[in-house]
């Protein structure tokens, strides 16, 4: 699905150039569960970026389905992000004027599928995530833990082939982290999409199929099955 | 593009109703008083220009004069002329007149102006002079010893009046004045009635007989120095004078637009008047949505961002934009010609302006209330376009992150 050839940022804080990723080479199956992990500011969050096509590498090439897609025009890469990848923010990231349904339909929308097709979807996914009774409330009546749910529904609304999950679990207690990691272990064995989440936490090793750990912005562990 | 009108609407929607009700009262409200400005001004010149052009058709011209080319300045054969021309379809009637400079005294007063003989009856079918006594009555067809006068030359103890100094100041309906003609003939005339059209140039006027005017100045029979056409509200003007040119060929004839370049004068500044405070009220309406505009996408930049990174287009972002701009100036141009029509309009047809040709209304036209909601909308998704299209250009993650 993935294929990461090395893929190189820097940052240029003027007069200071800070290397994220440093020549970073992996590939990723369809179906995977990959955890990126790694301590702060090893990389971890800027190359979800770069495979989210949020942002583009300083070089490097990044392959998605056999089509080479790191230099695309924001145009495609728009279409991209909308048709195949989901991506959850580490800070939920909602529209706070939208309810959890709104939120949830709007990618949907944009895509648009037939009819209302979208709208019963994403009833569908906030039952899926546990937010079906909670559906009309806007993001500040929800927990920490049940907006990043929405945030997982809203990433999934358009069948995207793979999920990426930024620190999906940073701003959350105990309970909720375990509910929205549960929640992402589900659709991967479930639904079959192929998630990529990224943690600093060693403890979520245990939700992943694989790991790829980064030290400095270089990989310094890659390990297969990990249950 | 249905899909982005759809999400354009569903974000621009829930971005007005979650919005604070203050703020999108006030933008409504500027908006409305811009549209209101741009609805007032307008209407108040519309009306100006209009007041003046019914004053010079009414009082001084009619709506067509007819001169002579000849060197003697004089139309002859007069009365067949007018029946010719009063066959004429969309003429409803003509009146003759003949002229003589004069000067006028009344006790240590005196002033200048020109005495003009007229057909009564005629008169009162051209021209609207006698429905502006103020004083006395209208002259009969047979007066051979009465004056009507112009409120600017009786004067009639009006001292605000315009030209209250240079008239006769203390003259009223009934009041014996001396009139010298030109030829030197001087003559007594018994005030009949004193007139205040309004209008300063048709104030400045006198009228007598023409049987009286004749003889004093002995013309030849059957000759005038104008004849003044009254035509019906829709008739073509221009076709009028065709049928007249066609008549005979030693006529001069004017439309009253071409007679009164005082008026087409000041219409002509009039409309650059208007031009300059629409801009600047252009530029009022502009800025004031640019910098609701702008305050808001810098506020939302990080929303802007998610908005773009979970796959929503630039052009769906903008598009909210611009209908939330659509909004604000709809609703303003809704209030302001609410307020125009219902309160304004009504309460300035109660306490109108005063000009010095007459009270001035404001004019209400459709074309022109749509020309400004039009103008008006266009300001604002030009003003509104411009910093949500500077947003579009960060990147996404400087967008959502700083």
């Amino acid at each position: 699905m993935y294929e990461i050839q090395e893929l190189t940022k820097i940052y240029d804080m003027g007069k200071v150039k800070v290397k994220a990723l440093d020549g970073v080479s992996f590939a990723v199956q369809d179906g995977d569960m990959l955890a990126i992990m790694g301590r702060s500011g090893s990389g971890k969050s800027t190359l979800l970026r770069q495979m989210g096509l949020l942002d583009q590498p300083t070089s490097g090439r990044i392959i998605f389905d056999g089509k080479e897609v790191t230099r695309l025009p924001e145009r495609e890469r728009a279409k991209l992000r909308l048709r195949h990848l989901g991506y959850v923010f580490q800070e939920y990231a909602l529209l706070g004027e939208l309810t959890a349904h709104q939120n949830v339909y709007l990618p949907g929308m944009m895509l648009g599928e037939e009819g209302n097709n979208y709208r019963e979807r994403a009833r569908e996914l906030l039952e899926l995530v546990g937010l079906g009774e909670r559906m009309n409330h806007y993001p500040k009546e929800l927990s920490g833990g049940e907006q990043q749910r929405v945030a997982i529904a809203r990433a999934l609304i358009n069948h995207p082939r793979v999920l990426l999950a930024d620190e999906p679990c940073a701003n959350l207690d105990t309970i909720s982290s375990g509910m929205v990691m549960g929640t992402l272990v589900r659709l991967n064995r479930e639904l079959g999409v192929t998630v990529i989440f990224v943690s600093h936490d060693p403890d979520d090793r245990k939700y992943a199929q694989s790991v790829l750990v980064l030290s400095d912005g270089r990989i310094a562990e890659r390990g297969g099955l990990v249950k | 593009m249905t899909r982005s009108l759809k999400v354009a609407g569903l974000l621009a929607a829930t971005s007005i109703r979650k919005g604070s009700i203050g703020v999108t009262l006030l933008i409504i409200l500027i908006l409305a008083l811009v549209g209101l400005n741009l609805l007032f001004v307008p209407g108040l010149l519309g009306g100006l220009v209009w007041g003046a052009n019914a004053k010079v058709i009414q009082t001084y011209t009619a709506d067509i004069v007819i001169e002579s080319k000849r060197e003697s300045l004089l139309i002859r054969d007069v009365d067949h002329l007018i029946s010719r021309i009063e066959a004429i379809d969309g003429v409803i009637a003509a009146t003759p007149r003949i002229n003589m400079g004069a000067e006028f005294s009344f006790d240590d007063e005196r002033t200048n102006a020109v005495i003009y003989g007229i057909r009564p009856e005629r008169e009162k079918q051209v021209f609207t002079i006698h429905e502006s006594l103020i004083e006395g009555s209208y002259l009969d067809p047979g007066d051979r010893e009465g004056i009507l006068l112009g409120i600017q030359l009786a004067g009639a103890d009006q001292p605000d009046i315009e030209l209250y100094y240079r008239s006769l100041r203390r003259v009223h309906a009934g009041d014996r004045i001396t009139v010298t003609y030109a030829n030197g003939l001087e003559k007594k005339y018994t005030v009949r009635g004193v007139f205040h059209t309004e209008y300063i140039q048709t104030d400045l006027q006198a009228f007598v007989t023409e049987k009286e005017l004749r003889a004093v100045n002995p013309l030849p029979p059957e000759h005038a120095t104008s004849i003044h056409v009254n035509t019906a509200p829709d008739a073509d003007i221009n076709a009028i004078v065709a049928q007249i040119s066609s008549i005979r060929n030693d006529l001069k004839i004017l439309t009253w637009e071409d007679y009164a370049g005082i008026v087409r004068s000041m219409t002509d500044s009039f409309a650059v008047i208007n031009a300059i405070l629409n801009v600047v009220n252009l530029l009022v309406a502009g800025i004031t949505v640019f910098i609701v505009t702008y305050i808001d996408v810098v506020n939302r930049r990080r929303q802007i961002g998610i908005q773009r990174a979970i796959g929503i287009t630039p052009g769906s972002i903008t598009l909210a934009y611009l209908m939330r701009a659509t909004f604000y100036a709809l609703a303003g141009i809704i209030l302001a010609s609410l307020v125009f029509i219902y309160l304004v309009v009504p309460l300035e047809a109660q306490y109108p302006f005063h000009f010095p040709f007459g009270d001035v209304y404001l004019r209400v036209e459709l074309s022109g209330m749509l020309r400004t909601a039009l103008i008006l909308l266009s300001a604002a998704l030009v003003a509104a376009f411009i910093p949500v299209w500077a947003v579009m250009r960060i990147k996404i993650l400087d967008a959502i992150w700083g």
